[in-house]
């Protein structure tokens, strides 16, 4: 079903979409996916999947390329790694930082899938295993990875998590079927409608972001996009363990709830100047870092669909978008998945590595025509991006609610942003609330409110474990650093 | 950044109360367990928990990084005009919409808002029918999307 030429056409399309919200300053791959969303909620499962992983490995790299020629990253997970681009590509070896940016997350992409392709299938073997109580830990495992790994004050990551799950109780309740914090509103009796809420979080949001930024026409670097590959093949042989070492952690980064590329990218870059036998260049033009860096966070893309799939638990944002689309369309992503529509699965697997091999020519188009890309004003794209987030919020129901819906989780994704309050917690709590809450009343109906089960079932037992140490690791962190400071002293 | 600090903290704190009246009148299940309201009440006591201690740590020197999309506190940004430009070209398109149609609330709404970003007015002519013309075909004859005709039946 995904070599049809419909599908083709739509996973080329979403290609350059990607490319292009990649390499626009100010726009996240994640917002593109907000986009994206209105059109794939028309679209079968087969390509709607497909479109979306096409467009964030896309965007992920299309992220390097002002980050080289401006020094300003297309999407946060560049930024690890922007000053080494920018001064290498100053040091005249732009063509080299460009060609290093498509060839190795070229790489890190397809080894990403490939991982992807093996450990799904076992780890749904395993999760076939799983009750009520296990998908339970699951989610508050996902939920407090999320909260430990938040951008900025774990507090406020703590505090948008638990908003999002706030958010996912509005609604019909699953035990009674009783409306709550509807306040009598009939559109809210489904609770708040996802996509123009992901719409209004991250597309909204960054629109109001973008417009109140003052105007600045930045010198863009020239290279010659017909040299970008010279070289490629010695500098695959010279970094080959780092290309190991970095695939391997950008995907094992992915497959962490709430994790994404732009964290992949940064302890990717912090683990490799931690081994560079050159880590004085870091930070003013190490090759190296670029590798590192740009591998992991495309591997991260793929390694987030890991607990998406098996367990319906999202690795990233982009994942909880997904996640929550399917779930729109009757879908429930899980191990059965794997039984009841292999076609989704597969789907997804020979898009990641279609869009990755797809990434060199397409990648060496974008960098030819970047100079034009990057002169697009934001005054006239902002409008545009404006009027799909109002019309594709209106296009799920037909309904205007849905545009306030969107405009009202605009203003508080913007707000929280503002203050610094990380908003990809908040998607989370709003996908994995319902999972949440559903299978903790289920198991304590079924066990007549017996609480022992989620304790001395082995698996629960582990991830029960493993939840309570990330809720304390903060405080053993500080008690440790508070020690290692006496002894110094 | 602290002052805002202590303000988010009282809202969240305040978001917390406002829930446990709310789930009040909420029915329990048999025997008393409880129901609706459980999950709710948990969260409204983290959201007072998770606000105190944000309220707290607002006293004390931040040594969290700064998210990159964070604004200073105290100043209002230059541009804050555009901000609220775009909130009413939103709510003026739910306004409009059903009554002008989407083709000419589309046209209408972006030619104002690009004029108002400093694009000039030929550009945002120009600019606004193309996009208007680009969503409405895409939206409408592709998705099926039925877009509002107005009283003009455009």
């Amino acid at each position: 079903m995904l070599f049809v030429p419909k599908v083709l056409l739509i996973l080329a399309i979403s290609c350059v979409y990607g490319l292009f919200v990649g390499a626009m300053p100010g726009l996240t791959a994640t917002m593109a996916a907000a986009l994206l969303i209105p059109f794939t909620f028309f679209m079968d499962p087969v390509p709607a999947l497909a479109s979306i992983v096409a467009m964030s490995a896309m965007a992920i790299f299309a992220g390097d390329i002002p980050a080289a020629l401006v020094r300003i990253p297309g999407t946060p997970s560049s930024a690890a790694y922007t000053q080494d681009s920018f001064e290498l590509t100053k040091q005249g070896q732009g063509e080299m930082v460009l060609g290093v940016d498509v060839v190795f997350s070229v790489i890190g992409g397809l080894i990403g899938a490939i991982i992807l392709m093996v450990s799904a299938p076992l780890l749904a073997e395993v999760a076939m295993t799983f009750t009520t109580f296990e998908f339970f830990w699951l989610a508050a495992l996902g939920l407090s990875a999320t909260v430990m790994v938040s951008r900025g004050s774990q507090v406020k990551g703590a505090l948008a998590m638990i908003l999002g799950l706030f958010l996912s109780t509005i609604g019909v309740d699953i035990t009674l079927g009783f409306p709550r914090f509807t306040f009598g509103s009939v559109e809210l009796l489904n609770g708040v409608n996802f996509i123009p809420a992901m719409i209004g979080l991250f597309g909204l949001s960054e629109v109001i972001r973008n417009v109140m930024e003052p105007h600045i026409a930045y010198p863009i670097a020239k290279v010659r996009a017909g040299k970008i590959f010279y070289g490629m093949t010695a500098l695959v042989k010279k970094y080959k363990l780092n290309i190991t070492r970095s695939s391997l952690l950008g995907t094992f980064i992915g497959i962490l709830p709430g994790a994404g590329a732009d964290i992949a990218a940064w302890l990717a870059y912090a683990v490799s100047k931690r081994g560079s036998k050159e880590p004085e260049k870091y930070g003013t033009g190490s090759i190296e870092a670029i590798v590192d860096a740009g591998t992991a966070n495309n591997a991260c893309l793929a390694g987030a669909w890991v607990p998406a799939m098996v367990f319906g638990i999202p690795g990233d944002s982009i994942t909880a978008i997904v996640i929550g689309v399917l779930f729109m369309k009757g879908l429930r992503p899980g191990p059965m998945i794997f039984e009841r529509s292999p076609e989704m699965v597969y789907a997804v697997y020979f898009s990641f590595i279609l869009a990755n091999l797809l990434m060199i020519p397409f990648g060496y188009l974008a960098i030819k025509t970047s100079a034009q890309m990057l002169r697009v004003p934001k005054k006239i794209l902002m409008p545009a991006i404006l009027m799909f987030c109002m019309v594709g919020s209106f296009a799920i129901n037909n309904s205007l609610f849905d545009v306030g819906m969107m405009l009202v989780m605009g203003i508080i994704g913007f707000f929280l942003e503002a203050n610094g309050f990380p908003v990809a917690p908040v998607v989370l709590g709003l996908v994995l609330g319902p999972i949440l809450e559903k299978n903790f009343m289920m198991s304590m109906i079924k066990t007549e409110w017996d609480f022992l089960p989620f304790f001395y079932r082995p698996v629960s037992a582990i991830l029960c474990t493993l939840t309570i140490i990330i809720w304390f690791f903060p405080f053993l962190a500080a008690f440790l650093e508070r020690a290692k400071k006496k002894n110094q002293v | 950044m602290e002052k805002n600090d202590w303000i988010a903290g009282g809202i969240f704190i305040a978001l917390g109360i406002g829930i446990f009246i709310l789930t009040i009148p909420f029915p329990s299940l048999d025997k008393g367990h409880p129901g609706p309201a459980l999950f709710p009440n948990i969260l409204a006591a983290l959201f007072i928990f998770f606000g105190l201690l944000l309220g707290l740590k607002a006293k004390k020197p931040s040594v969290d990084k700064p998210l990159e999309n964070s604004t200073a506190a105290a100043s209002i940004p230059k541009n804050i005009g555009n901000a609220f430009f775009i909130l009413g070209i939103i709510a003026a398109f739910m306004v409009l919409e059903s009554w002008l149609g989407f083709l000419l609330t589309s046209f209408f709404l972006l030619f104002l808002l690009m004029k108002k970003l400093g694009t000039s007015a030929w550009k945002s002519l120009t600019l606004s029918v193309l996009v208007t013309v680009f969503v409405y075909f895409l939206f409408y004859k592709i998705l099926r999307v039925p877009l509002s005709p107005g009283f003009l039946s455009w």
